[in-house]
């Protein structure tokens, strides 16, 4: 048999395999350089900025290891879509494959002004970051409600042509709703798990550990939920998946796409292994040869219900 | 140069290239010390010539091989300093086996490997022609005090250490207390350095206490410079008593995942204008930062 195809699309970004980097855990691209080949991997997702920078949650501290995962709430720190696009965004894309950027706003206006101040760059994709749970308002209010949700997807499909990519909370109670009201509004792909909302207390203290009191809870721990939801929501929509929520291996990347991800991205195992999503990927191509799969799109929803 | 004199260590990152590496590399020695301190020494050439004081080595605690498994606990890696280098090729850590990291780390022995990612961020920076270092340091803020000090003396500066700990045990080295004199650190002292020890439990003294009349004592012209490395609060203390007359550099510690600067998880506040501040990250941009720069009002104790 010939080398498995492991091509995907994801609207009009077509990768050369289904493993990306999630969100958040790489920074803007240029801090993990030198640490592996990322441009090997089928695209980049970097942090999400806002239109003005933001200084973020209170440190001491922002993240707190746990069982097989760990808490984060940075808060949405970041140096502004302009000084993304100005000073960082030219390293992300030298790495020499698809850059997704990550928006998120207060307002569906500031999803929008951002997506235009991206739409004239070489990125590829935009995801909609209406998930994210450590920041007081906006964010996780647009994930929570389908409404409020399409409206930012609508907002951001009139400000630019390049594909978007709607990014999900777990913490609601009808996840395939949100995402087919995503869906309806224009988005050309759906991304999935954000983070679940998590605390950890310090029983000395009494206090929690987080200085913003909560935050979200990634990691193995969250797997099988996170794999659940992507069931879930591969039922409702007709638009690709990327799935995502503590993927360490190949094995577990393949539980998202049999499930029904068209592409997986891998977070934060990237802090462990930085060379993770190379892991994940040749463990894609072995488990394809293996299996006498031609396409990894076949196996995409292939999964088997039990009676 | 005078552009040169205000360089902060992470202005001066930027400029070099940074040299680090994924390695896995083998445990050339696993020695258990005194209380619970460990001695771990590392065997690459890249690390022990790359490597700056100040910068530190993230180490995967489990085995190499079991990074394709998610592990139940110790999921990130571990920070460590790095207490000495020998060329051409040893790279020593000290640990304290506390904790679930610092007991896997600690448990490795002589053959095993080890996969760690460094030298990490950014050192202590010395500048040219500087004829003193004084080298202030609380407890485990020891571990890395080795490394300065050789390269210091190597650079020909004179060594003055003072350092104090809550009690002997506290420090990673055997503390000698002579029938009269001080106390000293005979480890630190063999490196060329002019050591002072104080414990709280025998002397009753904080470094701190000693700090400032030995710091009025020490000559400021021909260049003198403090280097500090420990508690929030002895470095915040050796902040306010130096201003006046010293450039401090501080080694910080902070709860840290990536190691990189990614994640933004590891973040000091560092005055910008008048009354602003930004965050930089102990993993990237420091953990060695001009005391100057910090925002101390700001900074958690």
């Amino acid at each position: 048999m010939s080398a498995p195809d492991l091509s995907v699309r994801i609207g009009s970004m077509l990768m050369k395999n289904p493993v990306m980097l999630a969100s958040g855990v790489f920074g803007y691209g240029d801090e993990f350089m030198g640490l592996a080949l990322y441009g090997d991997l089928g695209a980049l997702v970097l942090k999400t900025v806002t239109l003005a920078p933001r200084v973020g949650n209170p440190p001491a501290s922002r993240t707190v290891e746990t069982p097989a995962g760990m808490v984060n709430s940075i808060g949405l720190e970041n140096v502004g879509v302009e000084a993304l696009v100005r000073q960082r965004l030219p390293i992300a894309l030298s790495y020499g494959t698809h850059v997704v950027a990550s928006i998120a706003g207060d307002t569906a206006d500031e999803f929008a002004a951002c997506a235009r101040a991206l739409d004239a760059t070489e990125i590829s994709a935009m995801e909609i970051n209406i998930s994210c749970p450590n920041v007081k308002t906006g964010g996780m209010a647009f994930g929570m409600d389908p409404q409020a949700s399409s409206e930012v997807v609508a907002a951001v499909r009139g400000a630019t042509g390049k594909p978007i990519i709607a990014k999900l909370t777990p913490n609601v109670s009808d996840i395939a709703s949100v995402a087919l009201a995503c869906e309806r509004a224009g988005a050309d792909a759906i991304s999935l798990t954000n983070t679940f909302a998590a605390m950890v207390v310090d029983v000395e203290t009494r206090r929690p550990v987080l200085a913003a009191n909560s935050g979200g809870l990634s990691g193995p721990a969250i797997r099988p939920a996170a794999v659940y939801r992507v069931f879930q929501v591969a039922r409702a929509v007709t638009a690709p998946i990327i799935g995502m929520g503590g993927i360490w291996n190949a094995s577990d990347a393949l539980e998202f796409i049999i499930a029904g991800a068209a592409a997986v991205a891998v977070g934060t195992a990237l802090y462990a292994d930085p060379e993770a999503g190379h892991r994940v990927l040749a463990g894609i191509r072995d488990y394809l040869l293996r299996h006498g799969v031609e396409s990894v799109r076949e196996l995409v929803g292939s999964i088997e219900l039990r009676a | 140069m005078t552009s040169r004199e205000a360089e902060s260590p992470r202005e001066a990152e930027s400029s070099a290239r940074r040299q680090r590496w994924r390695l896995r590399v083998p445990v050339k020695q696993s020695i258990r010390l005194h209380a619970d301190h460990h001695r771990l020494v590392l065997s690459s050439r890249e690390i022990a010539s790359a490597a700056q004081p100040g910068q530190f080595l993230h180490v995967w605690p489990h085995a190499p091989e079991d990074v394709i498994r998610p592990p139940f606990g110790a999921l990130l890696r571990r920070p460590f300093s790095i207490s000495r280098v020998s060329p051409p090729d040893e790279v020593e850590l000290l640990l304290r086996v506390r904790g679930i990291g610092g007991k896997l780390v600690a448990a490795k022995q002589a053959g095993e490997m080890l996969d760690v990612i460094g030298p990490l961020g950014n050192g202590f920076r010395i500048r040219d022609g500087l004829r003193l270092g004084v080298v202030v340091a609380g407890g485990t803020g020891l571990a890395p005090a080795p490394f300065l000090i050789e390269r210091l003396a190597e650079r020909g500066a004179r060594v003055i250490v003072l350092a104090g700990a809550a009690a002997d045990q506290k420090v990673p080295f055997a503390v000698d207390r002579p029938r009269a004199g001080r106390a000293s650190i005979p480890a630190l002292a063999a490196l060329g350095a002019e050591v002072t020890f104080v414990s709280e439990e025998v002397e009753g003294l904080l470094v701190t206490d000693v700090l400032e009349p030995r710091l009025g004592e020490l000559p400021v012209e021909g260049g003198a410079e403090v280097f500090g490395i420990g508690p929030r609060a002895m470095l915040k203390h050796l902040a306010a008593v130096t201003r006046a007359r010293f450039r401090l550099q501080v080694s910080l510690e902070e709860r840290m995942a990536c190691g990189v600067g990614a994640c933004r998880s590891c973040v000091i506040p560092i005055r910008q204008g008048e009354d602003g501040f930004t965050y930089r990250t102990v993993c990237r941009d420091g953990p060695v930062f001009l005391a100057a720069e910090i925002d101390w009002g700001r900074l958690e104790a």
